[in-house]
């Protein structure tokens, strides 16, 4: 269920940052997209397009200067909210009793399925 | 000989080790990428051929760029590592979740329990339906002491011998025997229908 808010926003933005590293690291090299092209694949050509070249590796240096400044914030953040002791919450007394309610429903229709079944061969005889 | 500690660093230190690889790969990142353009000038004056100073350029761009990879790896791990403390040490998301868990399993336990007292109730209800219907019926192979619930609560039976019992017509009509109030006594006898129809009134 993804509908703890709070825990998975700052997992998601990890995660978003993992994507942008990978795209940097694509970006720099060979690339993945045909029509942009890429900084190294660029310098490679004989004639090359200076403007793009510009361009490419300001963007290059921006998605750097971003994953880095998006870490040191989650550093920080984590700094002042960490305490170095094991959490002891739980939902385990909730989770439990959520079980014996599924199991009382199942039993309930474990019955009913017999008392059915037992109705059907009744009104076949 | 020392033993090894799973955790050696306290919460500062590891944070700070954080910081400092993250410094760390970015500049590695930066300063590589620099570097592979740079080395990509053409010069027309090399100390050696253009051949070798090309091969030496060739493989100075290899391995900056696997020095380049191996940055954003590391970059990777520490987001890796990141994840793991926040989901360990964020303590604020962490009460949030399980708060948010609790209610959603407290909720449905509630769901639960109401449909099946919901159930049970018109379960009830049909079940006394079909008992009056059943034991009203010619149909029924019930011993003269196995009343149904309903009779079991309309008979005034003042039968004290549990012999008696046996010959007593049971499917007569509801007509009091002893023209008295229940007695208490008398019930446990020949009765086997249980607390009585309470449920049912």
């Amino acid at each position: 269920m993804a509908t703890y808010s709070l825990a998975n926003e700052r997992l998601r933005a990890l995660e978003d940052i993992e994507r942008e590293i990978g795209a940097i690291l694509q970006n720099a090299g060979s690339g993945y997209d045909d029509e942009k092209g890429t900084v190294i694949l660029e310098l490679s050509k004989e004639k090359t397009n200076e403007r793009l070249l510009d361009r490419q590796a300001a963007a290059f240096t921006a998605s750097v200067q971003h994953v880095e400044a998006e870490l040191s914030a989650q550093i920080r953040y984590l700094t002042q909210v960490a305490t170095g002791q094991p959490h002891e919450g739980s939902s385990y007394s909730s989770r439990k009793d959520c079980q014996m309610a599924l199991k009382r429903v199942d039993y309930a229709r474990l019955k009913l399925s017999e008392v059915a079944r037992t109705c059907e061969q009744m009104l076949e005889n | 000989m020392a033993q090894q500690r799973a955790l050696p660093q306290s919460k500062e230190t590891l944070l700070q080790s954080y910081n400092k690889r993250l410094k760390d790969d970015v500049k590695s990142i930066m300063d590589n990428f620099t570097e592979i353009i740079k080395t990509a000038k053409i010069e027309d004056e090399t100390q050696v051929s253009r051949a070798t100073q090309g091969e030496q350029d060739n493989y100075e761009m290899h391995v900056r760029a696997a020095n380049i990879v191996r940055a954003g790896e590391s970059l990777m791990k520490l987001v890796s590592d990141l994840k793991q403390f926040l989901i360990l040490n964020d303590f604020p998301s962490v009460n949030e979740a399980i708060d948010q868990r609790n209610q959603q399993l407290r909720a449905l336990q509630e769901e639960c329990d109401r449909k099946l007292i919901a159930l049970r109730d018109e379960v009830s209800i049909d079940l006394y339906e079909l008992e009056e219907e059943y034991y009203s019926s010619s149909s029924s192979l019930c011993e003269a002491n196995d009343l149904p619930l309903c009779e079991a609560y309309w008979r005034l039976d003042p039968d004290t011998d549990s012999t008696d019992c046996l010959s007593a017509p049971l499917l007569a009509s509801p007509e009091p025997s002893a023209g008295g109030p229940l007695q208490a006594a008398a019930p446990t006898h020949s009765h086997a229908g249980g607390p009585g129809p309470t449920e049912h009134a």
